[in-house]
């Protein structure tokens, strides 16, 4: 079913044969068709080339002929081609196939017609910035430095500052930077934005949820004040592949942008493998370490002479494979360390250093977090090993694509951990190797975040009655902020009248800035505090409530006090066998239904804006391994509200009272299925588990009545429910964007769902399915395909009689 | 702990009750919240609070093509400019045109803004300008009362600039005049005029009296170099408060103080100004204050008049200084007498100078250096580095010194002490013994 094993053709191919032999050793062991759920053959593709186009001057085409490019891939030529005739473009570029070009080419063409031209590049993170720098800075260097490239970022001597901004014909920076230090000071930037005249958004499927909710925004400041300045920025956007690049970049830009899809570049053969560590444990759902199956993978890899790069999830992941695989891989004598790491938190110069070794092939391995699966150059290696999935189909080949040489064949090895998404993928390569069903999705109206964007859009000029910011009543917004003190009408305007800064409260990676932050006090009274890390509102709730344990890159912290006032946890260094699961109750109330089907089962499916309340008030403590309950206590915090969005099924009476099982066997049943729907949720989404809140109501007579709150009881797992609500909501304030589409999606989820959890081979349930087994009921896993079963029937809800198993 | 989810529902779901909704909201017991402004006053009372306030200055409204502003005319008498002479000029400002040579070319400046965090949205409300005229110090500031007023009187500012376009004030190069010229930008039409020069005195302000006063506030020079008093006076940090609570609320009163705190810092500046320039052109010995003295061989240091500066130097380790304060002038003394080719009196300086201290610790590597270079005689150059590793572990021992400058000076000295080591084990000139 799964499994989709290929034959694979007897050939003369160095690095075919190694990874067949590699193949053969793990088939060796009697489970080879659980183990190796899929090998699939990628063939070679030629490189479909376009001439240079006619209006490239004469001094950039020799610049780029000097580095060996002579004429374009079609999606280079195509992508100019419509930057030049002044359109706004997005084009979807695998890894290596020459992206930066596709911009550079048409920007650099236009800066030596008219030297007044300016440019800004903005790219995900500082690294990826300085990696397009070197390019940009050989290409400068070929045409006589005429023209000026430079990064702009919190690393940034202030010295240097002024000339960047009088001379950068293209300035490189990142979000965060353009938010709080460019835009607030844009007068400084006058020349800059007179002449702008491109913006370049590369790695495009990165602004997706809160993020690109915000980078929408800061757009629309963006041009708001190029317009201020009287320009016109085109945009060129770079993106992964993603389902739907176009739709995500117009949101993103509110312009009309074309797409640019098919890839000209050639690529070589690739072998793509997905290993599914073999079980040591049926009954509980165990599989054998996915980290260590993925070093010893590498391991073979290395030894058998192919460069090979490691990716993992974590840094405590990334320093555990390293240390492993430098241990068999010592250095020869005199020379340098053949295996390195790399990961945020390594100094530039190291970073160069590294990048370097690889290219020239002297490091023959690298063990690394996401920090090398975006854009920096460290040319192309044999063998990719992926020790857990990477999160979204986008990302997964991005991490294969650094393997991959144009000539000969590479491989590309996906080990999936038991997390429900990595079972599901390393189960159904087909989800995987179709088209992208991966969209991204943004909530650029989302009212937090436009409100706090409103702010720093006044802050930098003037309101005006007439502007349009986003989808939102512009005039009575602003009416209200006056009210609450930040904006004063003045004339026609609306001015900022708060002492503050607003960029600076605002961080572009959550939705509400109010995070806590934890300290680790472990060297007592002696020692000094430490800030380890930050967690927001909502979790922090959950994850750094008193007694808690927290584990933060790999170490356990035990929590010693949570100073909810002041928004601080104090936690000490531990070393100890659980871990602990808040007990949480969550209520949701429908506030207002935008849409509502009705659907087979008989059920519903709806979505809309809901109100949800939360309150934290005990936690249990769980051995690891074993997943036994230890002890519990109890917690008093305070509870939580928050306005959200919410999608959710309601499954009717009938469905319910057809199901040959027990009360509690049924609700077990109907809490397993929403664990599932979340984890597939998450996957459609191209989201984490985090971003996404689950949780079970009655479904209410109608919307907005207050009489229907009950107080909290402590029995809502055993409630019966007469009609329940399985709620998948935004877990931020005022919804990022997800809602609407999971209910598009109803029908997709249910299938897959039930795919996740038929394909599980656990007896009763396990995390990847529909959660632990055990707790409740010896049947959760049957009771949820059950149900399954009559949601996915194609019977239509014809009211009454639906009660045939 | 009971909730109400109910004042999230009876306000009908609008859109503004929803955002309040979006905060997270909690049940705890909490400090009830300071009342951050006066609440909003119908508009009648506003119009009379504009009124109130021009008639409580004697303010006039100010008319030009971009609108109106307010506008507070004030003079200072008995204060009359003196022309500063072109030694003391260079040293404020080196290649400064002729025109800065003209006191009544110079323009003060000082403004009072809505934050003090400075970007595009940060609004002088207040632009106090002085000039001398009629034998005293003529004030006027200009004020928006609205931010639609901003405009003319920005235009006002140009044109008083274009008349006098030498600027003149303290900590405007890094704050006021860049937010002048950011909302000069802003407006699109009105050019921030050209300067002919641009005189700040918080720079050589520091230099003079920051080691005795601490603080170079205005304020505080004020009292204790000039010894004004300027009566009560408010924080300059209530200021932007202050002015936004009166565009919300047109309550006029609270501005009064900020006018007059404006006022005195024109009068301050120019005051301080006239000071500066004096201590500067002193040439014949005139101060007496020792940190005064210390400051302006600083000040003459940094624009290359070593000359003049060791003279200054020597004048003020003469007189009673603090500890850190003379160790510090005999150091920058005994700097400029080793440039000089003056050893004599640079090994003297660094005699003196030994010791747990960073100039003292400066002084054994420099005395190492001179034994070994100069006159070449290892065995002292290498007892004074043994000496100076002593002093450190003593400092250390007793904790004395940062352990930072511990181990910096201790790998130094070390360092120092293998290298001499080698040399006076052998001869240094097969011939010279």
């Amino acid at each position: 079913m799964a499994s989709s094993r290929e034959a694979l053709a007897p050939r003369s191919n160095p690095t075919l044969n190694t990874v067949q032999q590699i193949l053969a050793s793990l088939a060796a062991h009697n489970h080879a068709d659980e183990v190796l759920t899929c090998v699939r053959q990628i063939p070679a593709r030629e490189a479909t080339f376009c001439p240079m186009p006619d209006w490239v001057r004469p001094e950039l085409r020799e610049a780029y002929e000097a580095k060996g490019i002579a004429q374009l891939y079609s999606h280079q030529a195509a992508t100019a081609e419509l930057v030049h005739g002044g359109k706004n473009a997005v084009v979807v570029t695998p890894t290596a196939s020459g992206k930066t070009l596709c911009y550079n080419l048409p920007v650099l063409n236009q800066v030596l017609e008219n030297p007044d031209t300016r440019s800004l590049y903005l790219f995900p993170t500082k690294a990826l910035a300085q990696d397009q720098l070197a390019e940009l800075h050989d290409l400068a260097h070929r045409l006589d430095d005429r023209f000026g490239v430079y990064t702009y970022d919190g690393d940034t001597p202030s010295d240097a500052r002024r000339a960047i901004r009088e001379r950068g014909h293209i300035v490189l920076t990142n979000p965060d930077m353009l938010h709080t230090g460019i835009l607030p000071h844009h007068t400084k930037w006058m020349r800059l934005f007179e002449n702008l005249r491109y913006i370049v958004i590369d790695e495009l499927h990165t602004y997706r949820g809160v993020f690109g909710s915000h980078l929408a925004n800061v757009l629309r400041r963006l041009q708001r004040i190029a317009l201020f300045y009287g320009s016109d920025p085109q945009f060129i956007c770079c993106t992964a592949t993603i389902a739907n690049p176009g739709e995500l970049a117009s949101q993103l830009t509110e312009r009309r942008i074309e797409v640019v899809q098919e890839n000209g570049a050639p690529s070589g053969e690739k072998l793509f493998v997905f290993y599914n560590p073999p079980m040591i444990d049926r009954n509980l759902g165990i599989r054998r370490s996915y980290v260590k199956e993925a070093t010893r993978l590498a391991n073979e890899l290395l030894a058998r002479k192919l460069q090979t790069i490691v990716f993992a999830n974590s840094r405590l992941q990334t320093e555990v494979i390293l240390t492993y695989l430098q241990h068999r891989n010592q250095p020869k004598p005199g020379q340098m360390e053949p295996i390195r790491g790399y990961r945020g938190g390594y100094l530039p110069r190291e970073r160069r250093e590294i990048e370097h070794g690889l290219r020239e092939g002297r490091i023959r391995g690298v063990v690394t977090t996401s920090a090398l699966e975006l854009g920096i150059d460290i040319g192309s290696l044999d063998a990719c090993v992926m020790a857990g999935y990477a999160g979204s189909i986008a990302s997964t080949w991005q991490r294969a694509g650094r393997a991959g040489r144009r000539s000969g064949t590479s491989c590309a090895v996906f080990v999936a951990s038991s997390a429900p998404l990595d079972q599901f993928i390393v189960q159904h390569p087909d989800y995987f190797f179709g088209s992208s069903p991966e969209h991204g999705h943004i909530q650029p109206d989302n009212l937090e975040i436009l409100v706090n964007h409103l702010k720093c859009a006044a802050f930098e000029l003037p309101l005006s009655p007439d502007e349009k910011f986003g989808g939102v009543d512009l005039p009575d917004l602003c009416e209200r902020l006056a009210e609450a003190g930040f904006l004063h009408k003045s004339g026609e305007n609306w001015h900022w009248v708060e002492e503050s800064y607003p960029a600076d409260t605002i961080s572009l990676r959550s939705v509400t800035s109010d995070n806590f932050i934890i300290i680790d006090i472990t060297g007592g009274d002696s020692g000094k505090p430490e800030v380890i890390g930050e967690v927001d509102f909502t979790s922090a709730l959950t994850t750094v409530h008193e007694k808690a344990i927290y584990i933060h890159q790999g170490q356990q912290y035990h929590v010693e006090g949570l100073d909810f006032d002041h928004r601080k946890a104090y936690v000490k260094r531990v070393n100890v066998d659980y871990y602990t699961d808040a007990i949480r109750y969550t209520q949701v109330r429908v506030l207002e239904i935008e849409e509502e089907l009705a659907s087979p089962g008989p059920a519903a499916h709806a979505h809309g804006d809901v109100l949800v309340r939360s309150q934290v008030v005990g936690f249990k403590k769980i051995k690891f391994f074993t997943n036994e309950n230890i002890g519990a206590g109890k917690l008093e915090l305070p509870e939580n509200e928050m306005h959200t969005t919410s999608f959710w099924v309601t499954l009717n009476h009938e469905l319910l009272q057809s199901l040959p099982f027990s009360l509690s066997d049924r609700q077990s049943g109907i809490f397993g299925l929403l664990h599932a729907l979340a984890s597939v949720a998450t996957l459609l989404l191209m989201c984490d588990r985090g971003d996404l809140g689950t949780a079970i109501g009655e479904r209410m007579a109608g919307t907005g009545s207050e009489a229907e709150w009950q107080e909290f009881s402590a029995s809502a797992m055993e409630k019966e429910f007469f009609e329940p609500n399985l709620y998948v909501y935004d877990a931020y304030p005022g919804g990022i964007g997800f809602s609407e589409p999971l209910f598009r999606a109803y029908d997709t989820l249910l299938t897959q769902t039930r795919e996740l959890i038929e394909a599980c081979p656990c007896e009763n349930g396990c995390p990847s399915c529909v959660g632990p087994a055990g707790e409740n009921s010896e049947r959760t896993k049957e009771a949820a395909l059950a149900i399954l079963a009559k949601l996915c029937s194609s019977q239509l809800p014809v009211g009454g009689n639906s009660n045939e198993q | 702990m009971s909730s109400n989810p109910a004042d999230v529902s009876r306000s009908g779901f609008d859109r503004f009750s929803r955002l309040k909704a979006l905060q997270p909201r909690t049940h705890l017991p909490k400090p009830e919240p300071k009342e951050e402004f006066i609440e909003p006053q119908l508009s009648p009372e506003r119009s009379s609070g504009a009124g109130l306030l021009t008639e409580l200055l004697k303010a006039t409204v100010s008319c030009n093509q971009h609108g109106e502003h307010l506008s507070v005319i004030t003079s200072f008498g008995g204060y009359a400019p003196r022309t500063p002479d072109s030694s003391a000029l260079h040293l404020l400002l080196p290649n400064a045109p002729s025109e800065v040579g003209d006191p009544s070319q110079w323009l003060f400046l000082d403004t009072e803004t809505t934050g003090l965090s400075g970007g595009t949205g940060t609004y002088p409300f207040l632009v106090g300008l002085a000039w001398w005229e009629g034998g005293g110090l003529k004030v006027e500031q200009l004020f928006m009362r609205e931010h639609s007023e901003e405009r003319s009187m920005l235009a006002r500012v140009a044109e008083h600039l274009t008349k006098r376009p030498v600027l003149v004030t303290f900590n405007g190069k890094s704050f006021d005049w860049p937010l002048l010229e950011t909302r000069f930008r802003m407006t699109r039409t009105i050019a921030p005029p050209p300067l002919r020069a641009h005189l700040d005195f918080l720079h050589p302000a520091r230099n003079l009296w920051r080691l005795r006063l601490g603080s170079v506030k205005l304020s505080h020079l004020e009292r204790h170099v000039l010894d004004w008093d300027r009566g009560e006076d408010l924080l300059s940090s209530e200021i932007p408060r202050i002015y936004l609570d009166f565009v919300r609320s047109g309550i006029a009163e609270p501005l009064l103080p900020v006018f007059h705190h404006n006022q005195m810092d024109m009068r301050g500046l120019a005051g301080l100004a006239d000071r500066i320039l004096s201590i500067l052109s002193d040439e014949k010995g005139m101060i007496e204050d020792g940190m005064e003295l210390y400051g302006l061989s600083r000040i003459c240091e940094r624009r290359g008049q070593s000359e003049r500066a060791r003279k200054i130097y020597e004048q003020s380790i003469g007189t009673v200084l603090p500890k850190e304060t003379d160790r510090a002038a005999r150091a920058a003394l005994a700097r400029l007498a080793k440039r000089d080719g003056d050893f004599e009196r640079a090994r003297e300086l660094w005699e003196s100078l030994l010791g747990n201290s960073r100039e003292g610790y400066e002084a054994y590597e420099q005395l190492a250096i001179y034994y070994e270079h100069e006159v070449r005689n290892f065995e002292q150059a290498l007892a004074i580095t043994r000496e100076a590793l002593a002093q450190l572990r003593r400092a250390h021992k007793v904790g004395m010194i940062a352990a930072s400058s511990f181990r910096r000076n201790k790998l130094n000295f070390e360092h120092r002490r293998s290298r001499l080591e080698g040399k006076a084990e052998r001869p240094p000139d097969l011939f010279s013994q």
